[in-house]
C-alpha cells in the first residue's frame, strides 16, 4: 500500500544478498517471534457495545448512502456502502439518470483517497502545528488589510459546478469586493469551449448520446478513456456493440487517431494521422456530405467555404485511404442523425468547428448531440490566464492568494517561475487535503473535509441536482471549505447572520431556492427524500438547438486550410486514465493499475511509433529527453504499435511529490504551451537520446497469442455470420472425472468481449471489495501484481496498425480446476454450488496451484503486503473478507462473500433467489455491462441465456478445465473497405 | 531409539498443548466488568434472548445490547446497577465486556442463519438462563461446527425443512 512498508520487505527479505550469518539470526529472531505469537492475545479480546445505539447502524449489516463526487465538470452520482459507520466500497448511484448506477475507476478508487495516510490532520502555520482560531485570526487580519488598501485578493479554485459553493464565494465577495476568483482545470483542453464560444456564442456542454449513433468518428477523442463523460459514453457505446443474433444491430466506428488509445483499440476503422490533419480531414468529410451526399450546409454558409478541402486531394495530401474515408461519408450520410462525430479536447478550435458542422449536416446535432438540457460551462483560466496571473502575482498585485484544492505549483505551465512569483504576495493561504507542492510555498495551511465528509450539490444538467452527503464524521481536525470561507465572510462583515454551518447553508439555499412553491410534500420530506436519493430531478424546459453562426465557421475553415503540413514531431499530452491531472497521485490503487493499452504501471512513458522508433534508435525503456525549445523532460520510451508515425503521446499527472507518487514517473506540465489554440498539442518537438534507461513496469509482456485459437477471438460481422454457433454444452465434453452434480445453484459468468471495453474499473472495484494489496513497481516488475481480474490484450496483425483483441481474466471457477489435485494441504478445493474455493488458512504456500493453472488467475502474496500499511488505511478493507498474510495464495471468488450473502438473505425471507440478485464488485462496475453473474442451473437466468450464445467459447476449452466463465467473442464491424488480414 | 521416539512424541504433545488456542478450552469463565447475570434475566424473569441480543436474528453478530437497551426496564426496576447504567447512558460511554466465544479472523460465523433456522442459542451457548456468571459450553474447534452441520436433527425444530448445513468451505471462510 505505502512504498515504505514495500522497501521495508524488500529489505529484511533481502533482494540483496543475504550473508549465512544474516539469514541465520533472521531465522532466530522469526523463531522468537513465532514463540510470542502463540501466547494467544487475539483470544482475549472484548466486546465494546454502544452506549445509545444509532437507530440505523446494525454492526455486519452494510449501510448504503447515496452522495455525489465531482471531478472537473463531471458529477458522479455515487452510492456509498459503510459498515459500522466507516465508508468502505463506492458504487454508482442507480438512482442517476445518466449515469445509471455505474462510476469511474477514480471515484471508486477515492476510498483510498479519504483514509489516506498523508492527509493533513491540522491547521498549519509556517510548518508548524496551529489552531483552527490561530490561522483564522492571522488570515482575517490579513484579508482585513488587503480590503483596507484596497488590494484584491485572489481565490483560486477547481471549476465550480456546485450552485452553493457559487453562492459562497458571492457571498465571500459582498464582504471582500476585492476578491478575483479563478477557476481552473490544469489538465482540460479548452480548444471545445473556444470553438463553441465562436460558433455559438456560449458553451452548453453537450451530453453525447452514444446509444443513439450506428455511426461514430472520433478525431483524437479518447471518449471511453480519458474524456470527461467516459462512464455514461462507454455504456452508450457497448448498448449498440452486443449483437443477440448476427442480424441485430452493431454500430460502425471509424477512429482517427495519432496515439493507439483505450477508444481506438475498439474501433472498426482505425486511420492513423497526424493530430494537426485533423481539421483538415474533418473538414474534407464535411466536404464530401456536401458534394457527394448533397447535404445541406448551415443557412448562409456557401459551398466556397469548403472549397480548399476536396475530399481526394486532402486523402493525398495526408497519405490516408480515399475508399476508407468515402466509406465514412457514405455511412454518415446512409444513416444521419444516428450518427456522432466527436474531436478531441487537444485538437485545436477549427477541428472542433469542422465536427460540429459535420454534426449539425447530418443532423446529429440536437439528437445524438444533446444540449436539451445542458447547463453552461463555468469560465475557466486558459493557460494563457493562468500565465497574466503568474505576473500580477510577480507585481505583487495581490494582498493575499487562495488556493483551495488545486495545485499550481505542479500544474502550471511555468511552475518554477509560478513559485517565484508567489514569494512575493504575503498572504498565501493553502486549503487542501494533502501538503502538496502549493502547500509547501504557503503560509497558512488549512486542512479541508475529504468530500466523504461533506455537504454540497452539484449542477450538471438544468433538470437535476445532485447533492452530496457525508459518510462519515470528519476523521481529523479539518473543516469542510464552504465553512472556512462562510467564516470568513461572517467575520469580515461582523455580522452573525451568514450561516457558516454546511448542511444547514445547504439547506437554506434549497428552501429558497430549489424547493418548488405549491409542492405539496413539507420541505423537510422534500429535503429528506433528495438526500436519501442523492439526487433531484427538476422540471426544466429543454434549451432550443443551437445557432450555428457561419461567420465563425468560415474563421475556422480559414485557418484550418492555411494549416502548414508540420514537419517536426507532434507531442500530444492527455490527462492520465488514471492519476487524471496529478490529483490521483498519492493513491495506490491507481498508480499500480495498468494502463489499459500499454500495461504499462507505476509512470507514464513517451510512445512513439515503430517507425520512429527504428529512425532514432530507440527502444523500450530508453531514456529520452523530450524538447520543445525551452522547456524539456525526461521520460523513458514506450514503442506503441498503432502510434502513427511522426507523433508522440505522454500522460500528464504524473512526477508529483509525495509518498506514493514520490519519483513516479514524470512531469509533463512543462511541455503544455501556454499560449496558443491547442495548448495540449504540441507541434515540432524534438526528442534526444538521454542518458540511461528507465525500464517500464508491464503487467503483461507478451502480446501476441502466439497462434493459440482460444484464447480470444475477434471476428468481424463476416466471420460472425459464418461461424455462429453456441459453444459445446459441459455435458459434450470429454472428462475423466464425470459430470458433477449441483443440489442448488451452479454459479456462471459471462464476459462480452464486444460489450467491454477495456476500461479497468472492474479492477479498481475488486481491488477495493476484495482487501487486494498494492505491491509496489519493484514486485509487479517481477510479475507478482496482485489483481484478482486483469485485462488482457494482443496485437492481431501488422505492427504498424494492429488490431487489438481484448480479454478479461479472471479465476474461471473451473469444474476440472487443475489446481485442485496438486494442493497437498486441500486449499483449493471445489464446493457444491460450482465454485473453486481457496481457503487461506490452510494455504502452506507451496504455490502448486499457481504453477498448474493455465489462466495464470491465481496470486501468490510473496511479502507481507498489508500489515504493515500506515493508519488509518486498514479501516478501508473489507470486513467481509480475509486480509491474506504472507505466504498465501489468493484469486477471484466470484465474491463469494456477496454470494453468500445474498443466499442467505433470500433464504431468511423464505423465497427463491432472484436472477441478478448477487452481483460480483466487478459486474456491478463494468460500465458496458459487459459482465454478467448468475446461476447456470436456471434456464431462464440472464446468464444462461448468454452462456448459450452463438458467439459464446471457454478460453483454452482444448485443455479440458471447463471453466464456468462463457466469453462472448469480440465483434468489427468495419466497412468493406478496410482489409483484415 | 525407542527413547528419542519418546522425547519426539512428548515434544510434539507439549508444544501442542502450550500451543493450543485458549478457545478450545471449556469453562472459560471471565469476570466481567459488570455482575450481568443471566440467571436473573433469562432465568428468572424470562426475558428471551432476543430482546437484548436483538441482531442475532438480523446479521453476523448477535451484539451485546447497548446501555440504552438495559434502561427500557431498568429505568423503573428497582436495581443496585441501574443507576450505574443510566450514568453511562448519560454521559455516552460504555464497557469493555470480555469475549467468550471467541472465532479467529478467518471464520465468518452468521448468527442470523442459525437463529432463522430455528437453532435454539442453547444448543450452542448452553442452558444460560441457568449460569450467574456465563461460562464457555462449547470449544470452538471446527468440528464441532462441522458435526452439526453433518447432523443437524437433533437442534433443529421437528418439522424443519433442513437437512444438513453447509459444508462448503466458503460458507465460512472467504
Amino acid at each position: 500500500m505505502d512504498k515504505l512498508s514495500i522497501q521495508m520487505g524488500e529489505e529484511s527479505l533481502g533482494q540483496k544478498a543475504i550473508s549465512r550469518r544474516r539469514f541465520l539470526s533472521l531465522m532466530a529472531a522469526s523463531a522468537a517471534l513465532a514463540g510470542t505469537a502463540g501466547c494467544k492475545a487475539s483470544d482475549k479480546d472484548v466486546i465494546v457495545p454502544y452506549s445509545k445505539k444509532p437507530a440505523d447502524v446494525i454492526p455486519g449489516i452494510a449501510n448504503y448512502y447515496a452522495s455525489t463526487y465531482q471531478e472537473g465538470l463531471s458529477a458522479y452520482g455515487v452510492l456509498v456502502k459503510a459498515r459500522e459507520g466507516r465508508p468502505i466500497h463506492i458504487d454508482g448511484n442507480d438512482e442517476h439518470p445518466i449515469f445509471k448506477g455505474k462510476t469511474s475507476l477514480r471515484t471508486q478508487a477515492e476510498i483510498l483517497g479519504l483514509y489516506d495516510p498523508q492527509r493533513l490532520r491540522h491547521p498549519r502555520i509556517s510548518g508548524r502545528q496551529s489552531s483552527w482560531d490561530e490561522v483564522e485570526n492571522l488570515i482575517l487580519t490579513s484579508l482585513r488589510k488587503s480590503a483596507k488598501n484596497k488590494q484584491p485578493v485572489l481565490l483560486l479554485t477547481p471549476a465550480v459546478i456546485s450552485p452553493t459553493r457559487r453562492s459562497v464565494i458571492a457571498d465571500l465577495r459582498k464582504t471582500l469586493p476585492g476578491l478575483k476568483h479563478v477557476e481552473w482545470e490544469p489538465a482540460r483542453g479548452l480548444s471545445e469551449r473556444k470553438a463553441a464560444e465562436a460558433l455559438y456564442g456560449s458553451f452548453a456542454v453537450p451530453r453525447y448520446r452514444m446509444e443513439r449513433a450506428k455511426v461514430l468518428a472520433s478525431f483524437e477523442a479518447d471518449f471511453l478513456g480519458s474524456m470527461e463523460g467516459a462512464v455514461e459514453a462507454a455504456a452508450g457505446f457497448a448498448f449498440n456493440r452486443k449483437p443477440a443474433t448476427p442480424k441485430h444491430l452493431m454500430s460502425r466506428f471509424y477512429a482517427f487517431e495519432s496515439r493507439l488509445s483505450l477508444t481506438g483499440a475498439k474501433a472498426d476503422a482505425r486511420i492513423r494521422i497526424k493530430p494537426s490533419a485533423a481539421a483538415q480531414i474533418a473538414f474534407a468529410i464535411a466536404w464530401a456530405l456536401h458534394h457527394r451526399h448533397g447535404m445541406g450546409l448551415p443557412g448562409k454558409l456557401g459551398s466556397e467555404v469548403l472549397r480548399p478541402f476536396n475530399l481526394d486531394a486532402i486523402a493525398r495530401r495526408h497519405g490516408l485511404d480515399w475508399a476508407v474515408l468515402s466509406a465514412l461519408t457514405a455511412d454518415l450520410a446512409r444513416v444521419g442523425r444516428e450518427s456522432l462525430v466527436l474531436a478531441g479536447p487537444a485538437l485545436p478550435p477549427e477541428a472542433h468547428a469542422a465536427v460540429a458542422l459535420i454534426n449539425f449536416m447530418t443532423g446529429a446535432e440536437g439528437h445524438s448531440v444533446d444540449t436539451s438540457h445542458s447547463v453552461d460551462a463555468p469560465p475557466l483560466a486558459e493557460p494563457l490566464d493562468m500565465a497574466r496571473l503568474s505576473r500580477e502575482l510577480a507585481r505583487g498585485a495581490y494582498g493575499a492568494a487562495i488556493f483551495c484544492e488545486t495545485n499550481p505549483s505542479y500544474g502550471f505551465v511555468n511552475a518554477d517561475e509560478f513559485n517565484h512569483d508567489l514569494a512575493k504576495t504575503p498572504m498565501k493561504i493553502f486549503l487542501g487535503l494533502q501538503e502538496d507542492e502549493t502547500a509547501r510555498r504557503c503560509d497558512v495551511i488549512l486542512p479541508i473535509n475529504h468530500w466523504l465528509e461533506s455537504w454540497n450539490d452539484f449542477e450538471t444538467s438544468t433538470d437535476l441536482l445532485s447533492l452530496q452527503q457525508p459518510l462519515v464524521q470528519p476523521l481529523y481536525d479539518t473543516r469542510q471549505t464552504e465553512e472556512i470561507l462562510l467564516d470568513w465572510a461572517k467575520e469580515l462583515t461582523e455580522s452573525s447572520e451568514i450561516e457558516t454551518e454546511p448542511r444547514q447553508y445547504l439547506m437554506a439555499r434549497w428552501r429558497k431556492e430549489v424547493y418548488p412553491a405549491g409542492t405539496p410534500a413539507s420541505f423537510d420530506q422534500f429535503w429528506t427524500a433528495a438526500v436519501c436519493d442523492g439526487i433531484l430531478r427538476r422540471q426544466a424546459v429543454s434549451r432550443p438547438l443551437r445557432r450555428m453562426r457561419p461567420e465563425a465557421l468560415k474563421d475556422a475553415a480559414r485557418s484550418a486550410a492555411s494549416a502548414e503540413a508540420s514537419t517536426g514531431l507532434e507531442l500530444l499530452l492527455e490527462p492520465d486514465l488514471k492519476v487524471w491531472d496529478g490529483r490521483y497521485a498519492n493513491i495506490g490503487w491507481l498508480q499500480e493499475l495498468p494502463d489499459p493499452v500499454s500495461k504499462v504501471c507505476w509512470g507514464n512513458y513517451l510512445a512513439i511509433s515503430p517507425e520512429d522508433s527504428k529512425k532514432f534508435g530507440v527502444s523500450d525503456g530508453d531514456s529520452v529527453s523530450v524538447a520543445d525549445g525551452t522547456q524539456n523532460a525526461v521520460l523513458p520510451i514506450l514503442v506503441q504499435p498503432g502510434q502513427a508515425e511522426g507523433t508522440a503521446f505522454a500522460a500528464l499527472g504524473y512526477g508529483r511529490k509525495g509518498d506514493v507518487a514520490e519519483g513516479i514517473g514524470t512531469n509533463m506540465f512543462p511541455l503544455v504551451a501556454d499560449d496558443g489554440p491547442a495548448p495540449f498539442l504540441r507541434l515540432g518537438v524534438s526528442i534526444s537520446r538521454a542518458a540511461g534507461r528507465q525500464p517500464l513496469v508491464r503487467s503483461q509482456k507478451e502480446f501476441s497469442t502466439q497462434g493459440r485459437g482460444d484464447i480470444v477471438r475477434l471476428w468481424s460481422m463476416d466471420e460472425y455470420r459464418r461461424n455462429a454457433k453456441p459453444p459445446k454444452d459441459e455435458k459434450e465434453l470429454a472428462t475423466l472425472y464425470g459430470n458433477p452434480e449441483w443440489p442448488e445453484h451452479k454459479w456462471g459468468m459471462a464476459v462480452d468481449l464486444s460489450a467491454c471495453v477495456g476500461c479497468a474499473t472492474c479492477q479498481i472495484s475488486c481491488q477495493s471489495e476484495n482487501n487486494i494489496p498494492v505491491v509496489g513497481p519493484e514486485q509487479v516488475s517481477r510479475g507478482r501484481i496482485m489483481h484478482w481480474v486483469r485485462s488482457d490484450v494482443y496485437y492481431v496483425g501488422p505492427k504498424e496498425n494492429p488490431e487489438l483483441a481484448h480479454s478479461l481474466i479472471m479465476c474461471q471457477q473451473c469444474d476440472d480446476a487443475p489446481c485442485e489435485p496438486v494442493c497437498p494441504v486441500s486449499a483449493s478445493v471445489h464446493s457444491s454450488d460450482g465454485l473453486n474455493e481457496q481457503v487461506y488458512n490452510r494455504c502452506i504456500g507451496v504455490r502448486y496451484c499457481l504453477a498448474n493453472c493455465p489462466y495464470i488467475a491465481r496470486r501468490f502474496n510473496f511479502f507481507d503486503y498489508t500489515s504493515s500499511i500506515k493508519d488509518p488505511l486498514a479501516l478501508a478493507f473489507n470486513p467481509e473478507v480475509t486480509v491474506r498474510p504472507r505466504g498465501v495464495a489468493e484469486k477471484c471468488t466470484f465474491c463469494v462473500q456477496r454470494i453468500r450473502n445474498g443466499t442467505q438473505i433470500a433464504k431468511d425471507q423464505n423465497r427463491p433467489l432472484r436472477d441478478g440478485e448477487i452481483v460480483p464488485a466487478c459486474a456491478v462496475a463494468c460500465p458496458a455491462d459487459a459482465i454478467v453473474f448468475g446461476d447456470l442451473k436456471d434456464p431462464e437466468s440472464r446468464i444462461s441465456k448468454l452462456s448459450r450464445s452463438d458467439r459464446g467459447f471457454k478460453v483454452l476449452e482444448e485443455v479440458g478445465t471447463r471453466p464456468a466463465v462463457t466469453y462472448l467473442a469480440e465483434l468489427k464491424n468495419p466497412p468493406k473497405e478496410v482489409r483484415r488480414v | 531409539m525407542p527413547v528419542g521416539a519418546l522425547c519426539i512424541i512428548v515434544t510434539i504433545l507439549v508444544a501442542g498443548f502450550l500451543a493450543e488456542p485458549d478457545r478450545y478450552a471449556i469453562g472459560y469463565e471471565p469476570t466481567q466488568p459488570m455482575p450481568f447475570s443471566h440467571l436473573i434475566h433469562a432465568g428468572i424473569n424470562h426475558i428471551p434472548c432476543e430482546y437484548c441480543h436483538t441482531n442475532a436474528g438480523r446479521s453476523r453478530y448477535a451484539t451485546v445490547p447497548a446501555f440504552q437497551t438495559c434502561l427500557n426496564c431498568h429505568h423503573f426496576v428497582n436495581s443496585p446497577y441501574s443507576k450505574t447504567i443510566e450514568s453511562l447512558v448519560k454521559s455516552d460511554k460504555s464497557l469493555e465486556w470480555k469475549r467468550i466465544y471467541h472465532l479467529p479472523q478467518h471464520v465468518f460465523f452468521d448468527h442470523r442463519a442459525h437463529i432463522n433456522a430455528g437453532i435454539q442459542c442453547q444448543s450452542c451457548h448452553g442452558p444460560v438462563q441457568k449460569m450467574n456468571v456465563v461460562r464457555r459450553v462449547m470449544n470452538m474447534r471446527m468440528g464441532r461446527c462441522l458435526a452439526c452441520h453433518r447432523h443437524p436433527e437433533p437442534y433443529l425444530p421437528p418439522n424443519s425443512s433442513i437437512k444438513r448445513g453447509p459444508t462448503d468451505c466458503t460458507a465460512c471462510h472467504r
